[in-house]
């Protein structure tokens, strides 16, 4: 009865954190190296786990209602295997060695709790009155999971002073060392009515890469509050 | 939409495709013949240095997986997978050949061909027949090569000999048969020399599965002793000189990899879950997976193990040999391998599977769900749905399409209107909406009629019209659609992959669900009008379909997705 089902048995264990299929995250869990993932984003797991809703700090609260990119996190910890998935999106897997990454808090799946990540504001955007562009930064050395509506593309920036535009609705993750700038290419016209489709873009230049998912999530990524 | 090569034809792969992943068919059929098709790696010298490059129905995969042999499937006697970006730099030649096992000659085979897939789609097929050649017992039927870049050359060149000497040829040893055979034929019965999925539904363990494997690869396995007089049985099957140096090899890769001993009964072990049809054979790893998830210390072996973990023998991940563990979840579809393979710490090592494809094209493939246009080559616009770039480079500007009042009229009145940006300027452009699969059509003066909805964007050299499809006893009394003509190509999206059906006298479609056809096809709207489907409640809700009736090679997409 199972016979055409046998394909879908987990692999063997062989790294940390390891993509079952490619909307499926495995993660080898052990005691004393916790794990943080997005709460809710558990559909299995055999082995002693445990789950706990990361209690924030105070502050950290704060800044969470601030920035909006409060992701609700929960830590898991034990032996054993768990798998994480996101509404069936495309599950992208990073071993980070010493380096970092900007993420959009709605595309973060899992990461190791022995990564240093923070919510930052970033640089060089053009703010409006008051309001910034806030997201998610992790370094270190470990395991990170993102998610992406659709297999992701990765683009290299050139390093020159080109710059890479990109549809912040799109946007998972880039460089930290990028910079940043907004660029409106908004008209007059598009108040009445004529609009492109593409009002505000986020110009990225410099020695890195920028993560693009193949759909414009409705959800916000850039997140406006003050 | 396939090229077709002739004899000594080459083009680069770049130009066929973008993608690296790529299959290879190949079909050569011929009255009682049966065939042996063979993959060579060859280096520079165009000699097989390294036996594990010599990939056939005893050594099913490369050490990496770059090459893959997936059986017969879809209509080819033999299918390989190459996946060009990961062949180690070594080898500069893959040559797929096909050798008669038994007796018969090249002459009597029926037409063939050779095809490469990329993407769901066809790219190259090179066809031959018999009267190409006349006692050759072998043949060496294309050639993918780096020269610079990986070529494909359709080649097409008899060999006299059978595989036996095709190996020489390359350099491989022939070697002298039975002597290592037998001692052997436990252990490679746990990973390659069983391996072929023809075989390993051979034993009569498998009863249930074994329907769906391939006849042709059974049947050498007892014939063999016979034609070719090779004494002793065990050798695994006919070409027995050639299997024998690749087992030769590949133990002392899979040794310390099959830790089970146990595995060297390859029936029992597969036999309680039985392969989907078409799989590759058990993997006999599998069976010792229970104990896998949880060994005392996988935990900390995690970070360490990347570059190298696909060969510790703790986990038992075998993926050299291995036909089962690894190549079924790709069978499927799901590329496992492809996170797994790359993992160079790193986020750089980690997202190199996500790589931007580079070719010089206008539009490039990126990826099934993402499409590159580069406006600098062709120099004219692109009109695009309103909202669909998700990323560009270089300076482009976005600009209002408007339909015009008359345009305006009839989007109205049809619900045929699609909201168009205009995008000029020199860079590329990145297009892609709700994760919906991409499908860049390439018009040379034909036409095609497609749904405005899934219109993603277009060359604005094409010219496109709203079409009335005629038919009667249409709620809205009458069905729309837009058709696209002239020289450019078309996006069109689909929710999830499509099918693609040849119209024939009975093709019928949901014109709920139905994407695009050649516009040389005819639509007809066939309404099932039944009393009972009015009278009672239990509508079938499939009330309204569309019929199709043209001239062969007209086609018919249909997503998996009723609007």
């Amino acid at each position: 009865m199972n016979q055409p089902l046998a394909g879908f048995a987990p692999a063997p264990v062989g790294a940390r954190m390891e993509n079952h299929g490619s909307h499926m995250l495995k993660v080898a869990m052990q005691t004393g190296n916790d794990l943080l993932a997005r709460v809710g984003s558990m559909i299995a797991y055999e082995g002693f786990i445990q789950y706990e809703p990361n209690p924030p700090a105070v502050r950290q609260i704060a800044r969470d209602w601030i920035t909006g990119e409060g992701a609700p996190l929960m830590k898991c910890s034990g032996d054993g295997l768990l798998y994480l998935a996101d509404y069936g999106a495309n599950v992208v897997v990073i071993n980070l060695a010493g380096e970092a990454i900007s993420v959009n808090a709605t595309n973060l799946l899992a990461f190791d709790a022995n990564l240093q990540w923070g919510v930052e504001r970033v640089k060089g955007l053009a703010k409006f009155a008051g309001q910034g562009l806030w997201n998610t930064k992790i370094s270190g050395q470990g395991w990170v999971a993102l998610t992406s509506r659709g297999e992701p593309i990765v683009v290299d920036c050139g390093g020159g002073e080109d710059e890479t535009y990109v549809d912040p609705d799109a946007l998972v993750a880039w460089s930290p060392n990028l910079k940043v700038k907004g660029k409106r290419s908004f008209k007059a016209q598009s108040l009445i009515g004529r609009g492109s489709g593409e009002a505000y873009q986020m110009a990225f230049s410099g020695q890195g890469i920028v993560v693009v998912q193949p759909s414009e999530d409705s959800t916000d990524r850039l997140r406006f509050r003050g | 939409m396939a090229r077709e090569f002739q004899r000594g034809h080459k083009a680069r792969i770049s130009d066929l495709t973008a993608g690296t992943d790529l299959y290879v068919g190949v079909q050569i059929t011929g009255p009682g013949l049966s065939f042996d098709i063979s993959c060579f790696g060859l280096d520079a010298d165009e000699r097989l240095s390294d036996d594990r490059y010599f990939v056939f129905f005893n050594q099913p995969k490369t050490p990496e997986e770059s090459i893959q042999l997936l059986g017969a499937q879809a209509g080819d006697t033999e299918s390989f997978r190459v996946t060009l970006d990961r062949i180690p730099s070594q080898i500069q030649k893959l040559s797929f050949t096909a050798t008669i096992d038994g007796a018969g000659q090249m002459s009597q085979v029926a037409p063939g061909y050779l095809r490469i897939v990329a993407g769901g789609e066809e790219v190259a097929r090179y066809s031959f027949n018999g009267s190409e050649f006349s006692t050759e017992r072998a043949v060496m039927l294309g050639d993918f090569y780096l020269k610079d870049v990986w070529r494909f050359a359709a080649v097409g060149q008899g060999f006299d000999g059978g595989l036996d000497a095709l190996l020489k040829n390359f350099g491989g040893e022939a070697l002298e048969e039975e002597t290592p055979a037998p001692p052997q034929q436990p252990q490679s019965g746990a990973a390659p020399g069983f391996a072929p999925p023809a075989q390993a539904a051979a034993p009569p363990a498998f009863a249930a599965p074994s329907a769906p494997v391939p006849p042709p690869a059974p049947a050498p396995q007892q014939p063999q002793p016979a034609p070719q007089g090779f004494v002793p049985p065990p050798t695994p099957a006919p070409p027995a000189p050639a299997p024998a140096p690749s087992v030769h090899a590949a133990p002392t890769i899979i040794a310390p990899l099959t830790t089970p001993p146990g595995g060297a009964v390859p029936p029992p072990g597969p036999a309680p879950y039985a392969q989907p049809p078409g799989q590759p054979g058990p993997p006999p790893g599998y069976g010792g997976q229970p104990s896998a998830p949880l060994p005392p210390g996988y935990g900390q072996q995690a970070p360490s193990a990347p570059p190298g973990y696909g060969q510790q023998p703790p986990y038992g991940q075998v993926p050299a040999q291995h036909p089962g563990a690894p190549a079924t979840p790709s069978a499927y579809g799901v590329p496992q391998q492809a996170p797994q393979v790359p993992q160079a710490a790193g986020v750089a090592g980690a997202l190199q599977a996500f790589k931007e494809t580079p070719t010089g094209q206008r539009w490039t493939q990126q990826n099934k769900k993402l499409v590159r246009v580069d406006l600098g080559i062709g120099g004219q616009p692109v009109l695009a749905r309103q909202g669909s770039m998700v990323l560009y480079q270089g300076k482009v500007d976005f600009g209002y399409k408007g339909a015009g009042f008359a345009g305006r009229i009839v989007g109205n009145a049809t619900g045929q209107e699609m909201q168009l940006m205009r995008c000029t300027g020199h860079g590329q452009v990145f297009l892609a909406e709700n994760a919906t699969h991409l499908h860049p059509i390439e018009l040379q003066g034909d036409a095609i009629c497609v749904s405005a909805e899934n219109v993603l964007a277009f060359d604005e050299s094409l010219q496109y019209e709203v079409r009335r499809i005629e038919g009667h006893g249409i709620p809205g009394g009458a069905l729309f659609t837009m058709q696209f003509q002239g020289t450019g190509t078309i996006v069109v999206k689909t929710h999830g992959a499509p099918v693609v059906l040849p119209v024939t006298p009975t093709t019928f479609a949901d014109c709920n669900a139905v994407v695009a056809w050649s516009a040389a096809a005819q639509v007809v709207v066939s309404s099932q009008v039944r009393m009972r489907r009015n009278a009672y409640p239990g509508d079938t809700g499939e009330s309204v379909n569309l019929q199709f009736r043209a001239a062969p090679g007209s086609f018919v997409v249909v997503q998996p997705y009723e609007v």
